[in-house]
Order: structure tokens, then C-alpha cells, then sequence
């Protein structure tokens, strides 16, 4: 059976865990604390340094979810989380000083993987800082020609982060019945 | 409002991590009741240091070794004992912590005090300044930390910050209205589905918060019903009305008599006590977006040509607006390029009226236009082609939508 997988990714207390959990259908295997012990130790354990959540569709397929460890030190293991991914979900934290620099460095970072899948947006933490706004979001693309779907999103909400993965489906399908 | 809420303490996270960070400044934000907040270290009455790890250890005594000028509060598991320092004992509980706070804010009063004193003598003016260079010298380890600095009154807008309300097709029409002289889904009405929002309540909004933008006051809209205040700063509007009141105001088609009632004035939000209801605060956007769905009633505005191609500059903020049925599906399809109403509706097949509310929600916020360029016209809209996965993909919808 392949082993499909939908990835999230941003920077560390953007809600990756939270949001894994809203829609998993198992509690979500949390890693990130103990990920730093190992990586001292040099342990080719620390592939286990990420989030992880399942949805059980209807027919018994898996849709594996992976939150990528928000540190950058760890970014030697996306390129093997997002082997067999649909597409990526970014989660950036309003609250932080530039999130707008977290999003260009996880979209450059991420950049061949969403060439061939596609990205949805979503912002959290707008309840504890409303600025910048979405619109402000969707200008920084401006030059690029991107225009992925950019939602503000409480991860603890599971409508919300339903949404943000729904947009990044209906990116790669818009004729995906409703 | 309790008392430390209104004058929160300002406290800067030192030696933490970005995730501890993110910990300490909920704790301080719901259990503390927003007894502090925090911010950068320069703008910071207190700094709270984490005892424990090895990082801040040394970030501690190096602080602990030069003068102070603001109280210093340790979080450690073990009993620590500081000349002037503070301690909560890990694991940190809430009735500790507003206890030590309180007592940061005493010394904190006291610091200023000293503060005062020395500044009113030159001679030891001078000796400050002294130590103050050999403090620069000494120089702390840049912090990397990011901090953060919280928007008390923001979370308390639970209407704006509420997540979307979602329609599939059964129930909309009853939710939504609908017209009694025009069948808006049949092709041969298409030219008289439209609407003039400029005849309801919808075109008065539209024209108020264009004016508010382009002024950048805040502005009153008195319209013989209930006032609505315009904020352009914050982008947000402020009602007391529940959506139920709100629709049925919508409908209605504004006569001339009406029509002279409606006025625009300057308002001053803190003479109008609005702080207490913070909850009536919604976004401009998710206002005007659900006055144009219930104003549509599934036509499109007249502005449009239906025979025309349309294109949507981005997505909608869908987790924070009224979502209309197949909207996800009108906005993916328009971001792959323009096509008319009509076309969108073929594509996906769908009854036009769902085209039509959405087309009219979105160009009320300025994200649908009519493509002008003859190119656009010249081209055929790409054909939309199922995905390889289409199956798997149309299974975790089925998932997602429960």
C-alpha cells in the first residue's frame, strides 16, 4: 500500500503539533523536546524528530501527517519527509518578530517540493497579534507569481485547520467534488 | 477588569527557548489573566530568567554580577537565593507567580526611586555612567530569542477571531432567501440575475469604508437602524446586531426616504465605551463579505458581465467568512485563470447561483474584477483535467468534511 503523506512545516510554536492533532485520528506522536538530546548524541534516531498524526479515510488507506521539526538544524531530514508527499501546509506565527522571514526562508526551503505539489498558508496566533494582516501576506507574493491559499488559522480549531488542508487539495484538484 | 490587568507588568524571557518562551508568555496571558506581558528586554520593567538550563545559568550570573535596574525574577527548580532577586520554584504555578509579580512591582517602584535620586545628584551621576559603559563592555550573549508582544484587547474580539461558517448546498437556500420573480439558474434569466448593491444596504457600506480608508478616521455610519462603527486602522467594524438582524436588514431594497437617512460622521471609540463589548468587533471584511451573500440572494452585482471572464486577485480568508457552497472549489478554479460565471459553473457543475453569491461576495471585497485585457478573452480557459490522485484526494475531502 503507498504511503501518502501531507506535510507540515514552519517554524517552532507555530501550531504544527496542535494543528496534526485537530485532525488526526490518533493522538500525534510528539518528538521535537526529546529531537535535540539525540542530535548531541549523533543517534540516527533523530529521524523520529518530528510530529506525527494519521487520518483512516473510508476504504482503509492512511494519510500520514508529518510536522517537521521547526529548527533549522534538522532541515537535512525534509528532504526525506517530503519523499511521497501531496503537498505542504506552512503554519507561521503571527506573534514572532518577522514572520514574513520565516515564510520566504520555509518557502525557499520547501521550494522544488511545492513546484511539483502545491502550499496552503495558514497564519496562527492573530488573536495575540493581528499584524500583519493577510493581505499583507498575499502582497509579499506579489512579485513571485505564487498566489497559494493564506488563511488565518487556530490550530486548536479543527474547522479551521480542515479548511487550510481542503484549499491546498482543491489547489491540485479544483474539480475534486464537494 | 482586575487591577494588574490594566497596567500589565512588561517582562523580557531570558535563557529560555523559543518553545518555553511561547509557554511562559500563554501562562502569563490566560492563567496569570494578563497580569504581564511580554516584550523586548529594552522596553521590559522585569526580566525573568530560567535558573536551569545551562545557557541561562550563565546568562544569570552575569546579570546577577552587575547592577540592576529592574527587578530580576528565577524560575528554578531548586531554592535560590539572590540578594534582590525573586524566585518562583518550578513547576511554576499561578498564585506563586501574581505573588512574585506583585512583589517585582513594589521593586520596581523602588528601583525608580533610587533612579531618581541618583539622577538628582551629578556627582553620582557621573559614577552611573561609569558602570553603565563597563556593563556595555561586559556585553550579554545576543539574545536569540524572538519575543513577542501581545494584543491584550485582541483576543477578547471572539466574533472576528470565530471560525468560518461552512454551507453545502441543503439549507443554504433557506438561510440565504430567495427571490420570487427571477429563477436565477436558468440560462435565459442570466441577464436579469443581477443586482445593484448600491440599492441596499451593502452599496452604503461599501461607500462608507471607502471613505473611512481614504480618510483613516473612524468613522460613525447612522443609517435609521443601529450605528455601525467604521475602524480603518484595525480594519474592523463594530455592531450591536446578531447576523439574524443583520440579513434581514440586508434584503430589504432601500428607498429614497431611507436612503436619506443614512450619514457618515467622525466617532471617538473610547468616548463611546466600545472597550466593554469587545466581542461586537467583527472584521470589515467578514462584514461586508456576508452582507453581499445575503444581499445576492444568488445574483451576481451588475458590474460584472456574466458573459465576460472574470479573475479573483487572491484567495479569500475562508476560515473567517461566510463560506458559500463549492466556494473553495470557484476560488481554486479562478486562481488557474479568468473565466466567465457561466463557465465556472459548466466546470464544476453547479447551479449558477452559487457562482453568482460567491462572485458577488468577492468582488465586494475588491478580489474579483472583470478581465480587460483582450488577451484574456482571446484564450481559452484551461481545461481542468482530473488529477492522477483524484480519488485518493477526493476521499480525504470526504474526511475532512466529516
Amino acid at each position: 500500500m503507498s504511503q501518502y503523506k501531507i506535510i507540515f512545516t514552519g517554524p517552532v510554536g507555530a501550531g504544527k503539533t496542535t494543528a496534526i492533532h485537530s485532525i488526526s485520528d490518533v493522538p500525534p506522536i510528539k518528538t521535537d523536546a526529546s529531537a535535540s538530546d539525540m542530535t548531541k548524541s549523533r543517534k540516527t534516531a533523530t529521524t523520529v524528530a518530528m510530529d506525527y498524526g494519521v487520518m483512516n479515510l473510508s476504504d482503509g488507506e492512511k494519510i500520514h501527517l508529518y510536522g517537521t521539526p521547526g529548527q533549522e538544524r534538522f532541515d537535512f531530514m525534509w528532504d526525506i519527509l517530503i519523499n511521497g508527499g501531496i503537498g505542504l501546509i506552512l503554519l507561521l506565527d503571527n506573534s514572532r518578530a518577522d514572520p514574513f522571514k520565516d515564510m520566504k526562508f520555509f518557502m525557499d526551503s520547501f521550494g522544488d517540493f511545492i513546484s511539483k505539489t502545491s502550499v496552503a498558508i495558514g497564519v496562527t496566533q492573530m488573536d495575540l497579534s493581528s499584524k500583519p494582516t493577510i493581505a499583507d501576506y498575499h502582497t509579499q507574493f506579489q512579485a513571485s507569481g505564487l498566489k497559494p491559499p493564506i488563511f488565518a488559522v487556530d490550530a486548536r480549531v479543527r474547522n479551521d485547520v480542515s479548511l487550510l488542508v481542503q484549499s491546498l487539495l482543491y489547489s491540485l484538484d479544483p474539480g475534486l467534488a464537494e | 477588569m482586575s487591577e494588574h490587568n490594566k497596567r500589565p507588568l512588561k517582562v523580557a524571557l531570558h535563557g529560555m527557548d523559543v518553545r518555553s518562551c511561547k509557554t511562559m508568555m500563554m501562562f502569563l496571558q490566560g492563567p496569570c489573566k494578563g497580569a504581564a506581558t511580554v516584550v523586548n528586554e529594552d522596553d521590559a520593567d522585569v526580566d525573568i530568567f530560567d535558573g536551569d538550563a545551562p545557557v541561562s545559568k550563565n546568562l544569570l550570573s552575569q546579570h546577577l554580577q552587575t547592577e540592576r535596574q529592574k527587578p530580576t525574577i528565577v524560575l528554578s527548580l531548586q531554592d535560590f537565593t539572590h540578594d534582590g532577586a525573586l524566585q518562583v520554584r518550578k513547576p511554576v504555578r499561578t498564585d506563586d507567580m501574581l505573588s512574585v509579580l506583585s512583589e517585582a512591582k513594589i521593586l520596581l517602584a523602588e528601583f525608580a526611586r533610587k533612579k531618581a535620586q541618583k539622577q538628582a545628584a551629578p556627582a553620582m551621576a557621573t559614577a552611573v555612567a561609569g558602570e553603565s559603559e563597563e556593563e556595555e563592555e561586559t556585553g550579554f550573549e545576543p539574545q536569540p530569542l524572538k519575543t513577542y508582544v501581545l494584543d491584550q484587547n485582541e483576543r477578547k474580539k471572539t466574533s472576528k477571531h470565530q471560525t468560518a461558517m461552512r454551507f453545502d448546498e441543503k439549507g443554504f437556500q433557506a438561510y440565504i432567501g430567495s427571490l420570487p420573480d427571477i429563477d436565477v439558474n436558468d440560462p435565459a434569466q442570466f441577464a436579469q440575475a443581477s443586482y445593484d448593491p448600491k440599492d441596499y444596504f451593502q452599496g452604503y457600506i461599501q461607500s462608507a469604508f471607502m471613505v473611512c480608508r481614504a480618510k483613516g478616521q473612524i468613522l460613525q455610519l447612522q443609517s435609521g437602524w443601529k450605528p455601525i462603527m467604521i475602524f480603518p486602522h484595525t480594519h474592523e467594524v463594530w455592531l450591536d446586531a446578531d447576523d439574524p438582524q443583520l440579513r434581514a436588514f440586508a434584503g430589504i431594497k432601500l428607498n429614497p426616504n431611507s436612503a436619506s437617512k443614512m450619514s457618515i460622521s467622525p466617532a471617538n471609540a473610547q468616548t463611546m465605551g466600545l472597550g466593554g463589548s469587545l466581542d461586537k468587533f467583527q472584521s470589515m471584511d467578514a462584514f461586508l463579505w456576508k452582507l453581499a451573500c445575503w444581499t445576492s440572494k444568488g445574483r451576481y452585482p451588475h458590474m460584472i458581465d456574466y458573459t465576460q471572464p472574470v479573475y479573483l486577485k487572491n484567495w479569500p480568508n475562508f476560515t473567517r467568512l461566510l463560506i458559500t457552497p463549492h466556494a473553495l472549489r470557484i476560488a481554486a478554479l479562478l486562481m488557474q485563470g479568468p473565466r466567465t460565471l457561466t463557465n465556472i459553473a459548466q466546470v464544476l457543475n453547479i447551479k449558477p447561483q452559487y457562482v453568482f453569491v460567491f462572485a458577488s461576495a468577492a468582488h465586494s471585497l475588491g478580489l474579483m474584477g472583470q478581465v480587460k485585457r483582450e488577451a484574456d478573452n482571446l484564450v481559452q480557459p484551461p481545461e481542468v483535467k482530473p488529477s492522477k490522485g483524484q480519488g485518493l484526494l477526493s476521499r480525504i475531502m470526504n474526511k475532512l468534511r466529516g
